[in-house]
């Protein structure tokens, strides 16, 4: 009996000891007030919240010792111990605040992304589609950025007077082999990979970071769609082809099926062109993509891409009146990958993955026959550990195989080239504040067939000002292994090497974002070689150089309704000492001055967004033979403009019209010259054009879904 | 006889300590519901906030309290003057506690129809810029919201704003939009005449729809 009247005393007595006052202020580490701050007992009901001057008061029946706790958005929670004894308890804490992804300062210096999540983009997914110019083709709209410059007779990206294989792509941080497609030399090439399979990129015009290596310039990250939207069918038909693509969504798990055909030849027939085709471009590509959820916050995922295509093509040989040789060029392609992501406990998480490419080729000119295989295959894994919200250590191991094979099937000979790549990355990401973040890293790597280790420091550093806008810096030094087609002829070939400095400007402010850049990059131990391709001869490494140069990108959404517009402007001053040349010239691909216009404009009334575009440079290098030097004289300049026209008569259905070069306007890209002097001691030349002055795109793309939305009123 | 009368005697305290815990539920929620149909500026909708979150704390097999403070943090971000940032705070933390609110209960349509108000909050904070990526999600949702219960008013009524958004932008009618406020309408008149005295689920919306509804031809 006793002990249940000492109970019932007991809660009696915790609910009657009186009243206590709890009252104070809540500042900042700056010392300004704090408005709105959750104050409460712990584990009990009673609290309050600041006043606008961060002061708060509250009475308590309580007795004995409790947690007291402060709570504020963007504050770390904070807990004082409080005796509650009838007497009044003051209290002035200092609220730390609290480091957020949406709102800290990010590191921009390089980098553009194009992402509908984070902050500091500079595009949205969707803008990638919708670029005139770029023909549905992720690079295509790339090259609008700052930092690119166009080389319409190669089509790939060429990023700050790199060549086109100084930019490495990964899809779901996973490498790609053979991004593009194969193609004949001068006939612009594509990415082979849909745009709608990717959520965003991060597209890196130097300064990246240490997760990524073997590219000297440039880095394009592409992230896969995590989860769709409903099931659907897509159907789309084109000027050139068609596809349809099926998705099936459900709650954990996600699949979407798609397959393309195109073929040019239709279009050719009707439209005239400067190439000779024997056979115009065609192919084939079908493609599967899985998501699966694992876990609340875990995902795996798993893609697989297959295509075949192939064209034949009479290239005209300067200084002859026939039809020259006939290329045929027949390319087998697949990629395949699959990738994790997992949030552990103690703020650790993991990522990482396989992929595998296989790109096999079949070229066939004159009296060559050769089928030459390249593939790689890339595993990774990544950990990553939150010490605090300030600090981060991102760590990974890879492993590359490469495997390149050239076999003259003609000659009967074969050649191969294997080599092992092991790599090592740790990277920190400290914020001093939520203003200032320094991010280090480090990569190391070990090369089997070069039996050379090296490692690669890497500096970032942000700081956002008060007001608005933020400065980046990012420095590093870069390793990239000559490309396949010269290692094979010298299996001792070291990484070439490059070295970044950037400074960097950004500022995104009410629809409006401000970005310019200015770089420093040096290049090192760069192939030089003689000879032709695949007969390549005297292949040394002593070629050396640097580009430097600044870019400004304005983009607007808010000024002009309804109209969305970016313009960039690029300065690339490159000169280098590489390939064929034998001193210090200007590449052939870095164009000096180099500008972009984009303006897409919805108009209500039609339904309709109506896209132009418009790129311009001051010319490409080339050497000319019929007078002394290399690299000694320019085209004149390059420039484009593109329309395009997107009906939307209703929300599933979208008619897409585009044009490119509306003007008409004879783009040279360079010039190919006869190898013998002509009886009056002239090298005759031809100029290198696109294949068609226009090039126009008709498109329907009609989704199919069960749509919901539209059922709704019925089921009411 | 002492060993009964000690084990009588714990379960009476033990159930009287139980009602008094909901008692003390029910009594905090209902003044703090009050409030905040009532609350009108920023300030006053971060005090009821933050009375849900410790409410929430108190009760952790409770959706209700982070339903209401996940409403109050997304009228704070439809309401404040601040900017972009500002108001992605406050939908961010609206977000948080429409998550909590669904991982205690899955599947359940007034806290589907919140994540749908919710992310058409973030859509509204900058709409050129998210409209296109957004909007799909926002009907999305409400699509779900609808499926779980297609008696919830709210649900609906949020489809019929988005629809009106579609209409305007494709230069449609708004036959669709108002024949779904019309139907949110009915079951919102439903709902008041079905309600208990006192009772903590939402009921949040009907001036709202009849705003919209007086829009309508």
């Amino acid at each position: 009996m006793k002990t249940i009247l000492s109970i019932l005393l007991f809660f009696l007595a915790v609910q009657t000891i009186g009243q206590t006052l709890i009252k104070g202020s809540v500042k900042d580490q700056k010392g300004q007030t704090i408005p709105g701050v959750n104050i409460f007992i712990k584990n009990t009901y009673d609290g309050t919240s600041s006043d606008l001057e961060g002061n708060f008061q509250m009475e308590t029946e309580l007795g004995g010792t409790q947690t007291l706790m402060f709570q504020a958005m963007g504050f770390k929670s904070q807990e004082l111990e409080v005796v509650l004894n009838g007497s009044v308890q003051e209290f002035h804490p200092v609220m730390r605040e609290a480091i957020n992804d949406m709102t800290a300062v990010t590191i921009t210096a390089g980098a553009m992304e194009a992402s509908d999540e984070k902050r500091a983009v500079v595009l949205k997914s969707i803008d990638i589609v919708t670029v005139p110019s770029a023909m549905g083709d992720i690079v295509g709209a790339f090259q609008t950025l700052p930092g690119t410059s166009t080389v319409g007779n190669d089509g790939r990206l060429f990023v700050r007077g790199g060549d086109a294989s100084e930019t490495a792509i990964f899809i779901d941080g996973m490498k790609v082999g053979n991004a593009f497609g194969t193609t004949a030399s001068n006939v612009p090439t594509r990415t082979r990979f849909n745009p709608n399979l990717f959520k965003g990129s991060f597209f890196s015009t130097g300064g990246y970071s240490a997760e990524f290596g073997q590219a000297l310039s440039s880095t394009l990250a592409l992230n896969t769609v995590d989860f769709p939207l409903r099931s659907q069918g897509d159907v789309s038909l084109m000027s050139i082809g068609g596809g349809f693509t099926q998705t099936l969504a459900a709650e954990k798990s996600s699949i979407t099926a798609s397959a393309n055909y195109f073929d040019l030849a239709p279009y050719q027939s009707l439209i005239r062109q400067n190439f000779d085709w024997e056979r115009a471009p065609f192919g084939w590509d079908a493609e599967v993509s899985a998501r699966q959820k694992w876990g609340n916050n875990g995902m795996v995922k798993a893609y697989v891409h297959t295509e075949s295509g192939g064209m034949k093509i009479w290239q005209a040989i300067p200084g002859s009146e026939e039809r020259g040789e006939l290329v045929d060029v027949q390319n087998r392609y697949t990629f395949a990958q699959g990738s994790f992501k997992q949030i552990g406990k103690n703020d650790w998480s993991y990522y990482g993955g396989i992929s595998y490419s296989n790109n096999v080729d079949a070229l066939v000119l004159d009296q060559v026959d050769l089928r030459n295989q390249n593939q790689v295959l890339h595993g990774k894994f990544v950990a990553l550990k939150g010490f605090s919200d300030r600090f981060s250590i991102k760590t990974g191991v890879e492993s590359y195989t490469y495997r390149y094979e050239e076999n003259f099937r003609s000659q009967n000979s074969k050649r191969e080239l294997n080599d092992h790549h092991t790599n090592i990355f740790s990277e920190a990401d400290f914020y001093v504040n939520s203003k200032f973040i320094l991010r280090g890293g480090l990569r190391g790597g070990h090369s089997s067939l070069a039996k050379e280790t090296w490692l690669d420091p890497r500096l970032s550093l942000a700081y956002k000002f008060p007001s608005e806008g933020q400065l980046s810096f990012a420095a590093g030094q870069f390793s990239q292994m000559p490309v396949e087609q010269l290692r094979i002829f010298n299996q001792e070939l070291q990484n070439t090497k490059a070295n970044h400095l950037i400074l960097n400007y950004f500022l995104n402010k009410n629809g409006r974002t401000f970005r310019a850049e200015a770089f420093y990059k040096q290049y090192q131990k760069l192939t030089t070689f003689k000879g032709n391709p695949f007969q390549y001869i005297d292949i040394q490494q002593n070629g050396e150089g640097y580009a430097q140069g600044f870019d400004l990108f304005y983009r607007d959404r808010e000024t002009v309704k309804n109209t969305d517009f970016w313009i960039t402007y690029s300065f690339v001053d490159s000169k280098r000492k590489f390939a064929q040349y034998t001193e210090r010239v200007q590449p052939g691909f870095a164009s000096r001055h180099n500008g972009s216009l984009v303006i897409k404009h919805f108009v209500s009334g039609l339904k309709s967004q109506i896209g132009a575009s418009f790129g311009i440079n001051d010319g490409y290098t080339y050497t000319n033979p019929n007078f002394p030097g290399q690299m000694n004289d320019k085209t004149r300049g390059f420039q484009d403009l593109s329309l395009s026209w997107s009906y939307l008569p209703r929300p599933n259905l979208i008619l897409h019209l585009a044009c490119s070069n509306v003007l008409g306007r004879d783009n040279i890209f360079g010039y190919r010259f006869s190898e013998q002097a002509n009886a009056s001691g002239r090298f005759e030349a031809l100029p290198i054009k696109l294949q068609a002055p226009r090039f126009l795109f008709l498109g329907l793309f009609l989704t199919l879904s069960k749509d919901k939305n539209a059922n709704q009123l019925n089921n009411l | 006889m002492k060993k009964y009368l000690f084990a009588i005697g714990m379960m009476f305290l033990i159930s009287i300590s139980i009602k008094a815990s909901n008692e003390a539920y029910e009594k905090a929620m209902r003044t703090e519901i009050q409030k905040l149909y009532r609350a009108g500026s920023v300030q006053d909708l971060q005090q009821s906030a933050n009375v849900f979150s410790r409410i929430a704390e108190m009760n952790k097999e409770e959706w209700l309290p982070d339903y209401y403070a996940a409403w109050a943090y997304a009228n704070m971000g439809f309401r404040t003057d601040g900017g972009i940032q500002e108001k992605d705070g406050f939908f961010g933390q609206a977000k948080m506690h429409a998550k909590k609110a669904a991982s205690i209960s899955p599947n359940n349509s007034e806290i589907v129809a919140m994540q749908g108000f919710i992310i058409m909050g973030e859509l509204s904070v900058d709409p050129n810029s998210r409209g296109q990526s957004l909007s799909p999600i926002a009907m999305q949702t409400f699509a779900k919201a609808i499926e779980l219960n297609r008696q919830n008013p709210r649900a609906i009524f949020m489809m019929a704003q988005m629809e009106n958004g579609m209409a305007q932008f494709f230069g449609q009618g708004p036959e669709k939009a108002c024949g779904l406020v019309d139907a949110s309408l009915k079951l919102f008149e439903k709902e008041a005449s079905e309600a208990k005295e006192g009772a903590l689920e939402p009921m949040w919306g009907k001036n709202m729809a009849a705003q919209m509804k007086a829009e309508c031809p």
